[in-house]
């Protein structure tokens, strides 16, 4: 599994060349920058970068892209915990727990639980990486539409479990989300619902749509709050208390394992990624808690589940990019491009020929993870001074910061207006009592669902047995099942002991 | 049920679910329009089919039952209903016209309306910081993405 000569070489690369190393922490700190700012994400980061490292040598310019990966992909969770805007589509359930934390003066528990979970979720990705490369890389080669689509539905019961006090309403606002995520030209050409509007033939801009629903509603319906944080004393910024979200952490290795089991294998599909593991980590580790019902209101446990998630899907793209070739999103197809500036063709030959580089690009991101850990941390210092100003402030500017972010994604006014539309919808859902989060989340697997389930009947024809010839669906599916059965167990376990409990008392 | 009680209708919620359901109906028969193959409504006409249904089930919750007794619940002051009006107006203002009158006019102007509404009383610390924060945006922003900006004045 694990070839020592390469390692050995892979070491002596890494330790013969420090210019390689003087790109780390650069890349960090843009990688958290523009990870932080809503609306650039992390290929845009990475892209603007990119010409850069025509002038590096291959392996410092790997480990300088990287480095921007790793660093952005935990950016995103600051903005998430801090005003509810999740920086990228892989921090939404980071939203969920962490910015209630924040809003009860938590914000530096949360931080230390997102920095903590993403180091250790993304340390522990690139260790099983480094010895299931190969055996991923061959699972996700057989992964064909009816298991991306049993994957996506998985993603889709979140819907149910996000339904807060009433689950009508939370499935109506999952499955208006679905149905808007669906909008415009699906894969078999038909185009609906557009009204006409060139720029929706592509679909509802995802992450305006999210910004709109999650973080400007919440802005709006804050208009006559003084602060974010109430209570003037828990508005500190304090080390020791982002240190105590640290020791948190800990405390839940089986969370941290589940999350960066999720995140790995869902991260290696192509096209799935970290926008899904995330749900579908918070999903799994809602369903096996004890306190599942507290879940929303800022359980720290929510956190721990998407940051170990999210950040643990890097190692898995990394997987399918390095052993396959195959870009899983737009941060890995950089890569490739990079790998082609340095004349480099990236899968299966190289990973055969050029074990060591390889190695040598997995062992620089354990370095990476250690090191966001400190640059990380004084950067969530600084981050978390934001609950200090004055809503009157932060309001306007934050509002203002997301429609140009809207506008950065594609240079029209289609992210500014529909982030306005989104603002609106959120404001009155939120007001009537509607989960916006499962609206987000149909948004985000609407396309994926429908685009799945198209194929699988076109390759079926309509023919049910044909599940029968996918052994990997039915295993999903079965797992799914099992995960079901077990939280129902669970539930009614928990039930039982409540009554018990009260019988006693 | 005792005959003093009456029903209290919450409206806002009444037509929010009318603008949900009438998004869902539209869509459903937009694809419809389109073409009635299987390719084209595998999955958007039973979500919203389910959809609308959900919008039935949950029809009745805006209707609620309270006893004559019990007292009225506090309403909501208009004002506050006014600034998140306003809020909505503005951010809609800002979007329709920033390619038109320019990013900077149309932050800047945006900013002074919304710092107003949401409690800057000084006019000289609310253009201060709005013309600051216009110029750090548009400078910002403008290093790092790769679309220029239509401007006015910057």
């Amino acid at each position: 599994m694990l070839d020592l000569a390469a390692v050995d070489s892979a070491l002596a690369l890494l330790t013969s060349s420090g210019t390689a190393w003087l790109f780390v922490i650069p890349g960090l700190l843009i990688g958290l920058f523009f990870g932080a700012m809503p609306g650039i994400s992390i290929t845009m980061a990475m892209a603007i970068f990119l010409p850069m490292t025509l002038y590096m040598d291959f392996l410092p310019a790997i480990i300088f892209l990287t480095s921007i990966y790793t660093g952005a992909g935990f950016g995103g969770s600051v903005p998430a915990v801090l005003m509810n805007i999740p920086g990228t589509s892989s921090a939404v359930a980071t939203t969920f727990d962490g910015y209630p934390m924040a809003r009860q003066g938590k914000h530096n528990e949360a931080l230390g639980l997102a920095l903590a979970a993403s180091v250790i979720g993304c340390l522990a990705s690139y260790v099983l990486l480094l010895f299931l490369i190969v055996p991923v890389s061959s699972v996700v080669l057989k992964m064909g539409p009816l298991e991306m689509s049993a994957v996506a539905i998985w993603g889709m019961l979140l819907l149910g479990s996000l339904s807060g006090n009433s689950l009508p309403r939370g499935l109506l606002a999952g499955v208006l989300g679905l149905l808007l995520g669906t909008i415009g030209m699906n894969t078999a050409g038909y185009v609906r619902g557009t009204m006409g509007v060139p720029w929706l033939l592509d679909g509802i801009p995802t992450i305006p749509a999210m910004m709109g629903l999650l973080a400007a509603s919440q802005l709006i319906s804050l208009v006559n709050a003084k602060y974010l944080i109430d209570d003037e004393a828990s508005r500190k910024i304090s080390f020791r208390r982002i240190f105590s979200g640290f020791r948190m952490t800990l405390q839940y290795p089986t969370i941290i394992l589940r999350g960066t089991f999720i995140g790995v294998i869902i991260g290696s599909i192509p096209g799935v990624g970290s926008s899904i593991s995330n749900l579908l980590s918070y999903s799994e580790t809602k369903r096996n808690a004890p306190d599942g019902a507290s879940f929303g209101t800022g359980n720290p446990k929510g956190v721990i589940a998407a940051e170990s998630a999210n950040s643990s899907s890097e190692g898995g793209a990394m997987a399918t990019m390095l052993a396959l070739g195959i870009p899983g999103g737009g941060a890995t197809a950089i890569l490739l491009a990079a790998f082609a500036m340095h004349n480099i063709v990236g899968g299966p030959s190289f990973i055969a020929n050029s074990k060591d580089v390889v190695y040598a690009i997995i062992f620089s991101n354990f370095a990476q993870a250690l090191l966001l850990l400190v640059v990380g941390l004084g950067f969530v210092y600084l981050a978390g001074y934001i609950v200090r100003v004055p809503m009157r402030f932060l309001i306007p500017s934050v509002l203002v910061v997301a429609v140009f972010g809207s506008y950065a994604i594609d240079g029209t006014a289609s992210g500014p207006i529909t982030l306005v539309v989104f603002s609106i919808l959120g404001w009155a859902m939120v007001r009537y009592g509607y989960p916006v989060a499962a609206t987000v989340v149909g948004l985000l697997l609407g396309s994926l669902v429908e685009g799945n389930l198209l194929r699988t009947w076109q390759i079926s024809g309509g023919d049910p047995a044909y599940a029968l010839e996918r052994p990997g669906a039915l295993l999903i599916l079965a797992l799914m099942a099992f995960s079901i059965g077990m939280t129902a167990w669970s539930a009614r376990r928990r039930r039982r002991a409540e009554r018990l409990a009260d019988v006693e008392s | 049920m005792n005959r003093s009680d009456r029903i209290v209708v919450n409206w806002g919620h009444i037509a929010l679910l009318a603008v949900i359901g009438s998004t869902i109906a539209a869509y459903l028969f937009d694809a419809r329009a389109t073409s009635l193959k299987v390719n084209n409504l595998l999955f958007v006409q039973p979500a919203a089919i389910a959809g609308l249904l959900l919008v039935l089930l949950v029809l009745p919750q805006c209707f609620r039952r309270v006893s004559a007794d019990e007292p009225a619940p506090e309403a909501e002051p208009l004002s506050h209903l006014a600034k998140v009006a306003g809020l909505m107006a503005a951010l809609v203002a800002l979007a329709l016209s920033m390619e038109r009158v320019g990013f900077d006019v149309a932050t800047f102007g945006f900013l002074v309306v919304a710092l107003r509404l949401c409690g800057e009383r000084n006019w000289i610390v609310n253009l201060g910081f709005s013309a600051a924060f216009t110029a750090l945006l548009i400078y910002g922003y403008g290093a790092i993405i790769p679309f220029p900006f239509p401007l006015t004045i910057l």
